[in-house]
């Protein structure tokens, strides 16, 4: 259990570095840098944390930090070997919990 | 970030000052008027080129190039500020209008547009259809009125059609960067980026005020160097200059 749980932060960890790379990698740094200093969040507990990265992305980006959960989420579904399908009323954190239950339910089997 | 506001409100409540009490220093607000926008067109350069040297040097990604776009564009205008300068404070002329200067004012519009719509478009899908029709229903509907309020007075004066041509152009083009910029302003409207787009737009609209009033006190002789539609100009600078220092603080 511990073991699934470690490779999805593995996963989810690579896919926040990927996804917030559209910002380019001085963005990307700014983001880690902000979730430290205004939330004493270090990088690498982002994943264990999404609502409090959800928060401060969208603090910075508003309506605009839509476009970066989308592309983290993107990668995420795409290192995990699951198809993405868009989701009416789904934010980052549906899609997220859809992605850890349907890992758990792979690994499982 | 509050000490930048209240800066900048200082300096514009200054420039207001000044020029509501030209009648007292006629002479004064004839050079200030004319020395003025280089120096705040160039300041606006010299913030925005500071932003580009941060993001270009982890270069990745598009935010070095929209800010190349965005520095491109204010150093055109700059330029213009500076040939207008050197026209009515060296060259003695009283109204260069149309100029050379209009030749980089005019070009400084593609890359701030291209810049605008490149940021835009990265955060493209967190636009909502209800966000771009009011973006397209405002732009159109302003671009209506200014037409409308610009047609009688521009074709009604005696100008070339280079003139005629500018008078319609400026404000337009203000209005198209506006109609992007307003997307803009959506969809950080919620985010701390939302402060710097508030100002890139309130730069925008000012323009779109000062060049329409340019184009209509032209039209009806009744424009001078000094006259207070030239405060709104400054003001813009202002606007832009605060907005990239603004961005560059909040990200």
């Amino acid at each position: 259990m511990t073991q699934r749980m470690e490779a999805f932060k593995k996963a989810l960890m690579e896919a926040i570095d990927e996804g917030l790379l559209m910002l380019g990698e001085s963005g990307r740094e700014v983001i880690y840098f902000r979730l430290k200093q205004s939330y004493a969040l270090k990088k690498e507990d982002a994943p264990g944390n999404p609502e409090i990265f959800v928060k401060c992305l969208r603090e910075i980006f508003g309506s605009g930090a839509e476009v970066i959960e989308r592309a983290i989420i993107r990668s995420l579904y795409k290192k995990l070997g699951m198809e993405f399908k868009a989701k009416k009323g789904f934010g980052f954190m549906e899609y997220l919990n859809e992605a850890r239950k349907t890992f758990e339910q792979k690994a499982g089997l | 970030m509050i000490g930048i506001h209240k800066v900048g409100l200082l300096i514009a409540a200054g420039l207001i000052v000044l020029y509501a009490f030209q009648g007292f220093y006629p002479d004064f607000i004839y050079i200030f008027s004319n020395a003025f926008p280089p120096v705040i067109a160039g300041a606006a350069v010299v913030t925005s080129g500071l932003s580009l040297e941060r993001y270009w040097r982890k270069a990745k990604g598009q935010f070095p190039v929209i800010w190349l776009y965005f520095t491109c564009g204010l150093f055109l205008w700059f330029m213009g500020e500076a040939i207008w300068a050197g026209y009515t404070l060296i060259l003695g002329v009283e109204l260069p209008y149309p100029s050379v200067a209009d030749f980089f004012w005019i070009g400084g519009y593609i890359p701030l547009f291209v810049a605008l719509y490149l940021y835009v478009k990265l955060f493209g899908q967190a636009l909502t259809k209800k966000m771009l029709a009011v973006s397209i229903v405002t732009a159109v509907a302003l671009t209506i009125l200014v037409t409308v309020a610009l047609l009688m007075p521009a074709l009604g004066a005696e100008k070339d059609l280079a003139a005629i041509a500018m008078d319609f152009a400026y404000p337009i083009l203000d209005l198209a960067l506006f109609s992007v910029a307003l997307l803009g302003l959506m969809i950080f409207w919620k985010g701390k980026l939302g402060s710097s787009w508030l100002l890139i737009n309130a730069g925008i609209l000012m323009n779109v005020c000062a060049d329409m009033l340019f184009s209509y006190t032209t039209a009806q002789d009744i424009y001078y160097c000094g006259h207070m539609l030239d405060v709104l100009f400054d003001l813009a600078y202002l606007s832009f200059l605060m907005a990239f220092y603004v961005h560059t603080k909040e990200f």
